[in-house]
């Protein structure tokens, strides 16, 4: 352990942490036993998947569980002081003025009726001690360097004047305001955009170099942690598995955990498409002992031992520590492993050519209700004249900000809401799966009856015909049959989507378009979903519409790509043609915004994010919509539209200098 | 400060689902279902066996034992025509139950049905029938049952359809504001996809959602009933004597509170074990149906 303790002491040093949630149920123990270290001004990703403790460990820190959460034992030293041992009372002195928090959703984490300044403003008093006319001073001065525009009139506003993206830099503001020496941050840009999150996490960087202050920053994304971190701490079912310098980590990760997630991200560079890892399994329920280590049932390289005894975070060298008995996890083998699993066939283009899609000139405008009844009411134009065609077996990836219209279009597409204008053409049918597997379900209704409700609707076979096709639709899909009689609420999120998918392809539709389907999904789970579709996609030759911010995962399963930004295409061509050499000064924004997996790249990568946000949709620009935002934009843009102009044999976008 | 919540593993998230025997244990097994049932059962069994327990029935006079205390050949005692005041609450809990179940049902079905359609098809359809809720909404419920029974007279029907009449308007409004938060759930617009048709749609998708809230409300509502039924029989606008509701035997037992406590206090405190009880029912069926509630 001796090459884990710095010679000067660490600014938070956590021993043993344990913390537990008592419920009716059994205890949860969500953390369980985790130490680390963290020195000043550097930067430490925790990262692991949902249930994994990390929001619980970080959490433990300043005692902000809720019930019946409770941090059982362990020391938390920031500073040489125990954070476990003091009061409610002196904790409150360290919350804020010793250790700042973001947390991950800014549209709850603000008091919606109270003005940012009266948020603000009376902790920078009591913490820094400070007058009411200089803690405001302070307190604008801190909303500027967040990039609050016109920050001494935008104090008075309140929480819901202000978008996500805004209300995130409130908090970034709020939680560095009183200079703490430590900064907590609970996934703060999961619940933002490619391009504000690339805004946010340089200028948390930014602010924490500047001020020296060291954080603790949670997260899911593994790109985030490659851009991002200096050190990295895996969770897994409450403990650490691995910890150690980033770049260590990305490049030879110990633990067969780290090494398994790592490969389950879609790789950057198109030019070997091969099938994603797949972790197998589920992590353990947290209620019951784990014997052994908690990793065993789903690791590769398990062995007798692994079922005995737990490992210790033991030190690798370099700072870096794995739990694992096995010195290198996986090590050699997974390279194997990997090596084995066959390339994807190339996309078919010897199949028939034929069309099943096509989407002429497409416009959807939403009418809001006029604030004054003589007034003309504003409208929405959500989408605003898409032409699109796929063909049959090919997969679209649609991408886009949020607010850019793409969710509309698959609307649009399913017959769900009616086009302003314009025509859609589909050869057959489409069938959709939803984002969000727990609300896609009928919570009443058995799996059996869910996905042979389309059959039942149209009329579809017998009973017996039915059964049969619900069977095999699961067989595809990767289910047991035994799940038939199951409720929704029984499984988990990755075998809901599974679900979903069986169901849109009951009717054996022609497209089906799924609309973020791996958003709300693990990482482990993530790319076994995405693998299945790869396969249905090869075996079935459906047409997919697939929806999404996550850059890698569209341009890795599309064979071609709709850039859209507020409501229009930008950009359409081959999938590893406009993720590998962008044309639109959008597309090649969106793509730098993206994090990728690997610090070394990452470090070699140019940051220029894209400032400013989406403009409304409510009044449109004359000119190029991007133009307001677009760094190549002259006042020729600003005046005169572009439309959609081949910009080579295969593709086309919809910029003035793109050639 | 924002405070994080339990982390449930996402594949063992709570399951419920009343048609299940999985749900129906559930209930039996909460606290407060179980003290309600404590309560009713016991009064309920009275009440069905009545005829073969060896009391007098309540509409036999006994000159001999007028005015009695609680005794052990009287358990409530007597009124001032020697009728025994146990079997006469007994009656009275028979028709009052009977009441409170009529009313339930009938404001669940028709607000059910109304509710439904309003929420669904919003409109015309909706505006028309809020806007008629709103004004059935404004009266006391107390004041539109004395209308409309000084209107069709007293009796069992009157009295049923008087209490139904200010109940069904709030179950309209509770199934129309479940129906607008249930139209826009995913597996509605996953349903459309395969062009279901509108009827299948309420049948299949949002009816059986919104059962368990409108069950809670029906309990609510049929103790609510209980006491209205008692309002209303004590003011002389409910079920005539001789026939012994319970509103009717506190009326009696009014005039000679100071002489004879017993004959209207029992009876209310059976009219008060009933109406918390099925309080405590509705509670236990809301926190079994709502995960958040539990700990």
């Amino acid at each position: 352990m001796n090459e884990l303790r710095p010679i000067r002491s660490a600014l938070l040093d956590v021993r043993n942490l344990h913390t537990h949630f008592l419920t009716d149920k059994g205890t949860v123990k969500a953390v369980n036993g985790v130490s680390f270290q963290i020195n000043q001004g550097e930067r430490v990703a925790i990262v692991g998947e949902s249930g994994s403790g990390k929001s619980a460990m970080a959490m433990s820190l300043l005692r902000l569980l809720a019930y019946p959460g409770k941090v059982v034992s362990g020391e938390i030293n920031l500073e040489g002081r125990d954070l476990n041992r003091l009061s409610e009372r002196q904790l409150n002195e360290v919350r804020g003025r010793l250790v700042g928090t973001i947390f991950q959703d800014p549209m709850s984490s603000l008091d919606p009726v109270m003005r940012i300044s009266n948020q603000m403003i009376p902790p920078i008093m009591r913490h820094l001690g400070l007058s009411r006319e200089k803690a405001r001073a302070e307190a604008i001065s801190w909303l500027d360097r967040v990039g609050i525009p016109d920050a001494a009139r935008r104090i008075e506003s309140y929480p819901f004047e202000m978008s996500g993206g805004m209300r995130q830099r409130v908090m970034i503001a709020m939680a560095l305001s009183c200079r703490p020496r430590l900064v907590i941050a609970d996934e703060p840009t999961t619940a933002l955009d490619v391009t504000i999150q690339a805004q946010i996490v340089e200028l948390l960087k930014e602010l924490t170099a500047e001020t020296g202050a060291a954080m603790i920053f949670i997260t899911h994304d593994l790109g985030l942690v490659a851009r991002f971190a200096h050190k990295v701490g895996v969770m897994y079912a409450g403990k650490l598995v691995e910890f150690g310098p980033v770049k260590d980590i990305f490049a030879r990760p110990r633990h067969p955990y780290t090494q398994s997630l790592l490969d389950t991200i879609p790789p950057v560079d198109q030019l070997e498409r091969r099938r994603l890892a797949q972790i197998p399994g589920f992590p353990p329920d947290m209620k019951l002992p784990v014997t052994g280590c908690a990793f065993k049932d789903r690791c590769a390289g398990a062995h007798r031992r692994c079922f005995e005894v737990a490992p210790e975070l033991e030190p690798r060298g370099h700072g870096h520590a794995a739990a694992c008995w096995l010195p290198e996890g996986l090590g050699a083998g997974r390279q194997m492993e990997r090596a084995l699993i066959p390339p994807m066939e190339p996309a078919a283009d010897a199949g028939e050519d034929r069309v099943v899609v096509e989407i002429n000139n497409l416009h959807k405008h939403f009418t809001t209700r006029s604030s004054l009844p003589w007034r003309k009411p504003p409208t929405v134009r959500a989408v605003n004249g898409i032409s699109l065609r796929i063909r049959k077996g090919e997969t679209l990836g649609i991408v886009g900000e949020s607010g850019c219209g793409k969710s509309t279009v698959a609307r649009l597409l399913l017959g769900l809401d009616p086009a302003t204008s314009g025509d859609i053409f589909i050869d057959g049918m489409a069938q959709m799966v939803f984002q969000d597997p727990s609300s896609s379900f009928n919570p009443k209704m058995t799996l059996f009856n869910i996905i042979q409700e389309p059959l039942v609707v149209t009329g579809w076979g017998t009973k017996a015909e039915r059964e049969t096709r619900v069977r095999e639709l699961l067989g595809q899909v990767g289910l047991d049959e035994s799940y038939m009689h199951r409720y929704p609420s029984q499984l988990s999120g990755g075998q809901r989507q599974r679900i979903a998918i069986a169901r849109a392809l009951a009717l054996k539709p022609s497209v089906v378009v799924a609309d973020e389907p791996t958003s709300a999904l693990d990482v482990s789970v993530r790319a076994q979903i995405i693998n299945l579709l790869v396969d249905l996609k090869q075996k079935l030759r459906v047409s997919f519409v697939f929806i999404s911010h996550d850059l890698l995962t569209v341009s890795y399963i599309s064979d071609k790509i709709a850039v859209m930004y507020l409501g229009e295409v930008v950009e359409y061509g081959p999938a590893d043609e406009v993720f590998n050499n962008p044309a639109h000064p959008y597309t090649q924004a969106l793509i730098s915004a993206v994090p990728i997996p690997d610090p070394e790249a990452e470090e070699a990568r140019i940051q220029k994010p894209l400032s400013g946000e989406l403009p409304s949709p409510l009044n449109l620009p004359v000119g190029c919509s991007f133009a307001s935002r677009c760094p190549k934009a002259t006042d020729y843009c600003r005046t005169h539209k572009m439309v959609l102009k081949p910009y080579s044999k295969t593709r086309e976008t919809a910029c003035h200098y793109a050639s | 400060m924002a405070l994080i919540s339990i982390p449930l593993p996402a594949h063992r998230s709570i399951q419920f689902n009343f048609s299940s025997l999985n749900g129906t244990i559930r209930l039996l097994s909460n606290r407060r279902v179980q003290l309600a049932l404590m309560i009713l059962v016991p009064i309920l069994l009275l009440t069905v066996f009545r005829p073969f327990l060896p009391i007098p029935g309540p509409l036999e006079t006994n000159l001999r034992a007028m005015t009695k205390p609680p005794s052990f050949v009287h358990l409530f005692g007597t009124d001032r025509m020697g009728r025994d005041i146990l079997s006469r609450t007994l009656a009275g809990v028979q028709i009052s139950m009977f009441v409170g179940f009529a009313v339930a049902l009938l404001s669940l079905t028709v607000g059910l049905v109304m509710g439904t359609l309003a929420g669904f098809f919003g409109g015309v359809i909706d505006r028309v029938m809020m806007t008629i809720t709103d004004i059935f909404l404004a009266f006391p419920s107390l004041l539109l049952a004395i209308g409309l029974v000084s209107v069709m007279g007293t009796g069992m029907l009157p009295v049923v359809l008087a209490i139904s009449l200010s109940d069904v308007p709030r179950f309209i409004r509770l199934q129309r504001s479940l129906v607008l938060s249930l139209r826009s759930r995913a597996y509605i617009d996953a349903a459309r996809t395969v062009k279901a048709s509108q009827m299948w749609l309420m049948t299949r998708h949002i009816v059986p959602n919104t059962l368990a809230p409108l069950l809670v409300a029906a309990s609510i509502a049929a103790a609510n009933a209980i006491l209205v039924e008692a309002g209303l029989s004590f003011l002389g606008l409910g079920i005539m004597p001789p026939a012994p509701s319970l509103g009717n035997l506190i009326r009696d037992g009014q005039t000679y509170l100071e002489q004879a406590w017993w004959i209207s206090t029992l009876p209310g405190a059976v009219i008060l074990l009933i109406a918390i009880s099925l309080h405590f029912l509705s509670d236990g069926i809301r926190q079994v149906l709502d995960p958040r509630s539990r700990k």
